[in-house]
């Protein structure tokens, strides 16, 4: 148990260097030199010794307790996935994010933040039936719990080539929580930084420090769920090969409206409906 | 808030994060209840260790005012 702790503060930090590599990815891609790959653990650090305040026009128990609950929730994910619990608990966990981050917004009291906070809600309506894809994994497995799916993978080979579908749609979902992606329209900069505009110094630190930790939790899910039981040091690879396809995405792409983001990935859910229910019929 | 209280936060749920820990490790309380005093103290811990480093020590400068 002490080795979690342990693993779990490793986790938040790899998470943190895995969104550097991101952005040096992307920097590179654009022909720009980028900052180094440690950078967001450097940014984290830097903002929790800035001067700390609450803004006048917050709310105060809400603007602080949004980032406890954001940490908190990302630590109950990981012990969640470490133990092979329930995928739904994961989407759960997921969902409850999309209303932490609506809470970051509104607790503020800034109108960039309040968009921020809005548009986590709209984006969740699109991105949280991509979930729909699970289904696909228990038709196979049989099995919604993360230990069990793991093992059908040892006997019959990893998800990915039977559900490739799925694990498409799940990519979109992980696609979406980083930053710079197409679908990242919570935190676009023509509102500043969105949800997170006024959250700083030790609270935008701490918010940093999750974000490190959502970005483990998510890949390791993926990982775990189609590519079945890896080696600890091939899972690292895997995070990093996953995240460099993100960034190459998001170099290329532009940042999409609302409403184009949403269309798209209700599209995907539409698509991922189909698959769901021929897979059910004639699978 | 002030450094010392900010310390004493951080190193409280330190103390509760780590020992429940042991305790759970130990078989002395089940895993999951060590696993809920985690998730609750490690947000904590965190962001009280960020206010206590970064809280000053002494009074702020005072402000230039104008001759």
């Amino acid at each position: 148990m002490i080795g979690d702790l342990l693993y779990l503060i490793f986790a938040m930090i790899f998470g943190l260097l895995l969104l550097g590599i991101h952005r040096k990815v992307i920097a590179r891609i654009q022909r720009r030199p980028g900052p180094p790959v440690w950078q967001e653990i450097l940014h984290a650090l830097k903002f929790s010794f800035k001067s700390t305040w609450i803004p006048q026009t917050a709310s105060d128990t809400l603007f602080v307790s949004v980032v406890l609950i954001a940490i908190g929730i990302w630590t109950a994910a990981f012990f969640v996935v470490l133990a092979g619990g329930n995928l739904l608990i994961i989407f759960g966990i997921y969902m409850l994010h999309k209303i932490v981050e609506h809470g970051f917004g509104l607790s503020s009291g800034s109108p960039y933040g309040k968009f921020g906070g809005v548009r986590s809600v709209i984006s969740a309506a699109s991105e949280i039936p991509l979930f729909v894809s699970v289904a696909a994994v228990v038709i196979f497995t049989g099995s919604l719990e993360i230990g069990d799916i793991v093992a059908w993978q040892e006997q019959a080979g990893p998800l990915i080539l039977a559900v490739f579908p799925a694990a498409l749609a799940m990519y979109v979902v992980i696609l979406s929580k980083f930053p710079f992606s197409p679908f990242s329209i919570v935190e676009s900069k023509e509102i500043v930084s969105g949800y997170k505009t006024e959250h700083f110094g030790v609270w935008r630190a701490g918010l940093e420090a999750c974000n490190g930790l959502k970005t483990y939790v998510l890949l390791l899910t993926f990982i775990a769920v189609f590519f079945g039981p890896l080696p600890f040091l091939l899972i690292l690879l895997a995070m990093i090969l996953i995240t460099v396809s993100i960034s190459f995405i998001c170099a290329f792409s532009p940042m999409l409206s609302p409403f184009d983001s949403v269309t798209i990935q209700t599209l995907f859910t539409g698509l991922m409906l189909i698959y769901v229910v021929y897979l059910g019929v004639y699978g | 808030m002030k450094k010392k209280t900010a310390g004493r936060i951080a190193g409280i749920a330190a103390v509760a994060g780590t020992g429940a820990t042991l305790l759970s490790e130990l078989g002395t309380v089940p895993p999951w209840l060590g696993i809920a005093v985690v998730v609750v103290t490690f947000p904590l811990f965190l962001l009280f260790l960020g206010l206590w480093w970064m809280a000053r020590e002494t009074d702020a400068d005072i402000p230039f005012l104008g001759y």
